[in-house]
């Protein structure tokens, strides 16, 4: 791909290589970060009582050494993992953590973290894991709570406008991102999976604003690219939840198969629909996590039948697949991972059944493993070709 | 083919009950099915026993199917069919046995799978899960379940509490969850009578609140009497007796199961008749679910002087004087306060405690209680909701209380590649010098 201005993309390729950089920078000149795990942690509460919020994520390069003597290996590999790098001082600069209750290896190692990892503040938010009026009730109190937990612990209170100004500025991103999602469309994406991931995880360190700008820029950078081959890439979607490394994407890129749409949870899970603007954004807030980011932590079963349900939980990836003119589909799921390891088969199924092939990899996140990944998906992607011939 | 097991010497007539009443379970749910009577999947410590007895469901206690299968050690072949289907063999292996299980009944056409050990367990008319009474499993089980049995309704009801947090009293917040759990409860109960074309009994539900609390109250009265030297029963036997309090809460046989368990207990004391011949070790089985297949492991510490006078697994449920309960008249309040309450009724005394926190407090009074000598905690790999944090515990018992040995065997729940005979007890041996090292230097 050529271009012929790529300030944005270099300034991605700095944010990513060394993830945090900014908010560090931010930190020694007086400005305060929040680290927060998974995708269920609402940004914009943390982002209104004045934190830029840093998701915590892990580096499959790394080994993991430090975290064994003090979290058991049964849990979800990712989380072991940012927890070691947590442990070798990568988020040193952070002034506290949010840990949302998005599955059991989350939840039952929030203490873990709180002992080993001390910070001057912990918060464990108790999401639910489904929607319904209920729920929505119980979530927005649980909101609640902690804006009146981050209000102790800065001192300031949050307002309805802030809140309000922060929602707005997140939709805002996901806006942007739409925008840039819908150049990985043409026959010859103008994006590849490698900088896609790059920028996606980028800004997940960043304050909002910033993150919006950026991703403006990059899409008019790409939107000027000319692109040279002639041939269509094959075109694959990756569906998993913490993928947050270029590991997997070069395995695929290298075949000449191209990304081109994603289902992951630093990724199109949290930018394919907004907040409402409601007049009370708390619970506009609540609603768009519970009702709207498609995580298999939330159970969604409206009284339906079994096919009905089917639709409210992977009735996106039909629309991702037929929009973003899908060829195949990889999923990968982390080992020990129950939210997503429950639901391998009845995902495997739905896809297959809209006549698209899935190859399904369990991983532990590690960079250990990818010479085995490699050859297996070097296989799956030359026996599909072949057979498309 | 299943492997032959060993069989474990019960210390109680009670605990020598229990194979009889776990099987009565399964032959029940299955004539139920039979007989057009309706049959619900449940799980272990699932808040609706009063509503399921109060409405004439026959429960089908799905984990404690593989729980048979695992003790019976003929779990192997359904792990391997859930395999066959993409299902991680890190995942709950609980789960995975009833899944390969109904993934094979579907192959079948909806018949039992051959050989199924106890003549296997009936096909639901519906499923009733929680987000999260516990685990992830239960409500991702449910849902996976339903991709083999698509015409099954399943109903979760969401049900927390709140977390622990040192610097705030749980009880500010208490109402809303509490709201939560009542609201999601009403809900079970509607989704149960659009089932069942059949309302719900409110007098009845309460009479079943009524005796569940006598129960509980009688589970803890029978349970204290452990703490008599020699102890008359250990966690072996208390890995059989949770059977009531776990899959038959809400019946009058459950209620009487502990009132006889209690005067058996207390004719043992006053005969001093002990679980070991020589009671040297008092342990604590500080966490973790057992191997099913490996219960004979408890002989083996018995017949070293070792005895477990307390556990924490499966002992769910406590005195209600001591959850400090408001008097509430909606049965749906007071089942969800009392289930509240006892998540949370340890957090005062973690936050006396500089450093602790509510699961090592739990461990610190039967340790007392108890005049316990050593820890010892299962860390089961397919399950992360209790083994997950073991080794904070461990480490804070240290810090806030005292030195005391610690333990931690590794294994699982169902799946039995994951265990070595040899080596378990070669660590026993081990943990059983560590003690008697300790008491020539006392």
């Amino acid at each position: 791909m050529e271009t012929t201005n790529d300030k944005g993309l270099a300034l991605v390729e700095t944010y990513y290589k060394d993830y945090g950089c900014q908010a560090r920078a931010m930190k020694k000149a007086g400005k305060r970060a929040m680290g927060y795990i998974s995708a269920v942690a609402p940004v914009e509460i943390i982002n209104a009582a004045g934190f830029t919020p840093v998701r915590i994520k892990g580096d499959p390069n790394e080994a993991v050494t430090k975290a064994y003597s003090s979290m058991e290996t049964l849990v979800c590999p990712f989380l072991l993992n940012a927890f070691d790098l947590a442990l070798k001082g990568k988020y040193d600069y952070l002034d506290g953590i949010v840990i949302p209750h998005t599955c059991d290896s989350v939840s039952r190692t929030y203490e873990v973290w709180k002992r080993n990892f001390p910070l001057p503040y912990y918060h464990f938010l108790n999401v639910p894991h489904l929607d319904g009026a209920p729920s929505l009730a119980f979530f927005t109190q649980i909101l609640k709570t902690f804006i009146k937990s981050l209000e102790q612990f800065t001192g300031n209170g949050i307002s309805e406008k802030n809140l309000a100004h922060a929602v707005l500025a997140y939709n805002e991103l996901r806006q942007a991102m739409r925008d840039l999602y819908d150049l990985r469309k043409p026959d010859q994406p103008l994006i590849s999976g490698i900088e896609m991931i790059k920028l996606l995880v980028a800004v997940k360190a960043l304050p909002v604003d910033e993150s919006a700008a950026l991703v403006r820029q990059v899409t008019e950078e790409v939107k000027g690219r000319t692109i040279s081959s002639p041939q269509k890439p094959l075109r694959i979607m990756l569906v998993g939840d913490q993928i947050d490394d270029t590991g997997l994407i070069e395995i695929i890129e290298k075949t000449g198969a191209q990304v081109v749409m994603d289902d992951v949870s630093v990724g199109s899970k949290l930018y394919y629909a907004d907040i409402e603007t409601t007049s009370d954004p708390v619970y506009g807030i609540a609603e768009y996590y519970l009702e709207k980011v498609s995580l298999p932590t939330f159970y969604r079963d409206r009284g339906g039948s079994y096919d009905e349900n089917l639709e409210l939980r992977f009735g996106h990836l039909k629309r991702f697949i037929s929009e973003f003119n899908v060829d195949a589909v990889i999923l990968l799921v982390y080992k020990n991972c129950d939210p997503y390891g429950f639901e391998v088969p009845a995902t495997i199924s739905y896809i297959e059944s809209l006549g698209k092939p899935v190859f399904y990899v369990e991983d532990e996140y590690s960079s250990s493993s990818s010479s085995r990944l490699k050859t297996r998906i070097e296989a799956f992607l030359e026996m599909f070709t072949q057979e498309r011939r | 083919m299943a492997e032959e097991r060993k069989q474990r010497m019960t210390a109680t007539a009670a605990a020598a009950k229990i194979p009889k009443m776990v099987r009565a379970n399964f032959t029940a749910n299955l004539k139920a099915k039979e007989e057009g009577r309706p049959v619900a999947f449940s799980f272990i410590v699932n808040c609706y026993d009063e509503i399921l007895r109060a409405m004439d469901i026959v429960p089908a206690w799905a984990e404690s199917y593989s729980g048979i299968c695992a003790a019976k050690r003929d779990a192997g072949k359904y792990l391997e069919k859930a395999e066959s289907q993409n299902f991680s063999r890190s995942l709950c292996t609980y789960a995975t046995c009833g899944l390969g299980f109904e993934y094979w009944r579907n192959e079948l056409g909806g018949e039992m799978p051959p050989d199924a050990p106890w003549g296997g367990i009936a096909r639901p008319d519906f499923i009733l899960g929680t987000g999260q009474m516990l685990c992830d499993p239960r409500y991702k089980w449910p849902q996976a379940a339903q991709h083999y049995m698509q015409d099954v309704p399943a109903y979760i009801g969401g049900f927390y509490w709140p977390p622990y947090d040192e610097n705030m009293d749980q009880r500010e917040v208490e109402n809303y969850y509490l709201k939560y759990a009542v609201d999601e409860l009403k809900g079970a109960i509607a989704f149960i009578e659009k089932q069942t074309q059949k309302k719900m009994d409110w007098n009845k539900l309460e009479e079943i609140t009524d005796l569940v609390d006598r129960t509980w109250d009688m589970f803890i009265d029978a349970y204290e009497l452990r703490k008599a030297r020699p102890t008359p029963m250990d966690t072996g036997d208390a890995m059989n007796t949770m059977v009531p309090l776990a899959f038959m809460l809400g019946t009058q046989e459950a209620y009487d199961f502990y009132k006889d368990l209690y005067d058996e207990l207390k004719g043992r004391i006053d005969k001093k008749e002990g679980v070991a011949e020589d009671e040297k070790y008092r342990l604590l089985w500080g966490a973790g679910l057992p191997p099913w297949f490996a219960l004979s492991d408890f002989q083996y510490f018995n017949n070293k002087g070792a005895v477990f006078p307390a556990e924490r697994t499966y002992r769910e449920a406590e005195r209600i004087d001591r959850l400090d309960l408001p008097k509430l008249s909606d049965p749906l309040e007071r089942i969800a306060l009392r289930w509240m309450r006892y998540w949370t009724h340890w957090y005062d005394a973690a936050r006396k405690r500089k450093g602790s926190i509510p699961e090592v407090e739990r461990l610190i009074e039967y340790i007392e209680d108890y005049q316990i000598d050593g820890v010892v905690f299962h860390k089961a790999f397919s399950c992360r909701t209790w083994h997950s944090g073991i080794l904070l515990q461990a480490q804070i018992l240290k810090e806030v209380y005292r030195e005391i040995p610690i333990l931690v065997l590794e294994g699982d729940i169902v799946d039995i590649s994951s265990y070595n005979e040899g080596a378990t007890h070669l660590r026993i041996d081990a943990f059983i010098e560590v003690l008697e090292n300790l008491k020539n230097k006392c």
